[in-house]
């Protein structure tokens, strides 16, 4: 999927991107908490062009009963894209894109959240991406980190979903669609903001140990940016008093 | 529990009834306010969102292109679907289209196709090879009652808002969808034994039938449904009906107040 595409132009002439930004910077971000009111916690996250948003269920008695775990809550992950969400509408129903997708973040909260508190029960997170536009699994996770604090489910920490990759030979912050296409590595992670530690991780490409290093680096510093909005979001969603 | 919450919940609903009253204080015929945005969402030609109360819907309209009909060769076609996904109520189970949800999309689709409010034949591209097919998917996102009027309200005006992609699909220029009329649904649920407008969750996990009408810019028919286990007269009909007169005049309303 990366690279093949040398001829296409991603970097100005004065070494900024074809949208404008810096090589280390982020698209905007708003996140909101508490959006949806049926669901016991919820978020909806816009990430660039990209729209996220995510419901949280339970936690509920586990069904069928053959997925009961006897020490912990399982956590169900659904991620889907809105038939309507990217330029050639999508087929409504899963693929083998959005099962992965699913299983990996499903791993990923898994290992945040207090499932042990919770056992024989289920925990549903609903991811549904509403507009795509290059990095939606990452917006995915962050969107359902903010629904499961919103839900008052206890977490070590909080994940925030950020990604780099490499442009013309240049590693860059945040992908965008025409970056994601054209680029020649693409490096999302899950970051836990107050430990450090990484609950998601996923690459395809080609980068150096080097590149790989400063990618990592523009990551980490993407994600305390961000999770200073979650926080707030959560904040403005309690002081508001729903959810 | 599943049996008994709606059983405690239906004789509520039947002494508020008996009053002339709701659950959240609304009159009989009163509507939840309706908050309608259009053209939000980047990847749709038309987009609208639709917030009623506890009640949050997004539908986009999609185009492509396909071959038309042998018996319609200059017509264009429609298509809706419908998804209640589990993300809307922890009633929603994943897997294929539910009944409920092959429903909710057909009665949409029908209010909207039998108005005639789109020029099929303004959506042929070649004659006999190649027309625009619209596609309209509606995206339940909270369920908090009468998802049907959400959804058909954000369909339509995320039409009359729509632009065909021609260009991406190297076939002229971009154009304005073309709209004759609006036409709205209205929908109806028996609560505590009488009808009442724009039902909630409550009033629909202690009630009874619902009915849907969509009526046109002239006021007439488009489309009825009678869904789920309950009977109506006809008087009782006709009261609705003439209800949903004034409803649909006053959702048609806010749709056009969002055309720019």
């Amino acid at each position: 999927m990366m690279g093949g595409y040398g001829d296409i132009k991603l970097l100005n002439d004065d070494g900024t991107r074809l949208d404008g930004r810096a090589v280390d910077e982020m698209r905007s971000v708003e996140i909101k908490a508490g959006v949806l009111p049926v669901a016991d916690g919820s978020a909806w996250v816009k990430h660039g062009l990209n729209v996220a948003v995510a419901a949280v269920y339970g936690p509920m008695e586990a069904h069928p009963r053959k997925i009961q775990r006897q020490d912990r809550a399982v956590i169900d992950v659904r991620y889907n894209m809105a038939p309507f969400s990217t330029s050639d509408r999508i087929r409504p129903g899963f693929n083998r894109r959005s099962r992965e997708i699913s299983k990996v973040t499903a791993e990923a909260l898994e290992s945040v959240v207090l499932v042990e508190r919770y056992p024989r029960s289920k925990i549903r997170v609903e991811i549904e991406i509403l507009a795509a536009e290059a990095g939606t699994r990452c917006v995915g996770i962050t969107a359902a980190s903010v629904a499961l604090a919103d839900a008052g489910i206890p977490m070590r920490d909080m994940i925030v979903g950020v990604a780099s990759g490499k442009i013309e030979g240049v590693v860059v912050l945040d992908l965008d669609k025409a970056e994601d296409n054209y680029g020649q590595a693409d490096l999302p992670m899950g970051i836990l903001p107050n430990t450090g530690e990484m609950a998601f991780l996923q690459m395809d490409g080609d980068l150096s140990i080097e590149e790989y290093n400063l990618a990592c680096e523009y990551n980490y510093k993407a994600a305390s940016e961000i999770h200073e909005l979650m926080k707030q979001a959560l904040l403005d969603s309690a002081s508001r008093g729903d959810a | 529990m599943v049996q008994l919450v709606p059983q405690l919940l239906r004789q509520q609903l039947a002494e508020l009834a008996a009053n002339d009253e709701r659950t959240d204080g609304r009159s009989r015929w009163q509507g939840r306010d309706v908050e309608l945005e259009v053209d939000i969402l980047y990847n749709a030609e038309g987009s609208a969102k639709v917030v009623m109360g506890d009640t949050i819907v997004y539908v986009g309209v999609k185009f492509d292109t396909a071959t038309p009909y042998s018996d319609r060769p200059t017509s264009g076609s429609l298509m809706t679907g419908a998804e209640l996904r589990p993300v809307a109520h922890r009633k929603y189970e994943p897997g294929p289209p539910s009944p409920a949800s092959i429903e909710l999309g057909r009665v949409v689709d029908r209010g909207i196709r039998e108005s005639g409010c789109m020029d099929m034949e303004s959506l042929c591209i070649v004659p006999g090879e190649s027309v625009w097919r619209v596609m309209i998917d509606l995206h339940v996102l909270s369920d908090g009652g009468n998802i049907f009027d959400a959804c058909a309200t954000a369909a339509i005006a995320a039409l009359r808002t729509a632009t065909v992609p021609a260009k991406r699909f190297d076939v002229g220029e971009d154009f304005k969808l073309e709209l004759k009329s609006t036409p709205v649904m209205c929908s109806f649920t028996r609560v505590g034994g009488r009808y009442v407008y724009d039902a909630n969750e409550a009033e629909e996990l202690g009630g009874d039938e619902r009915v849907h009408i969509t009526l046109g810019d002239e006021g007439h028919l488009h489309s009825l449904q009678k869904g789920l286990k309950g009977v109506l007269m006809p008087e009782e009909f006709a009261e609705i009906l003439a209800q949903a007169g004034v409803r649909c005049a006053e959702l048609r309303e806010l749709i056009h107040s969002k055309e720019a």
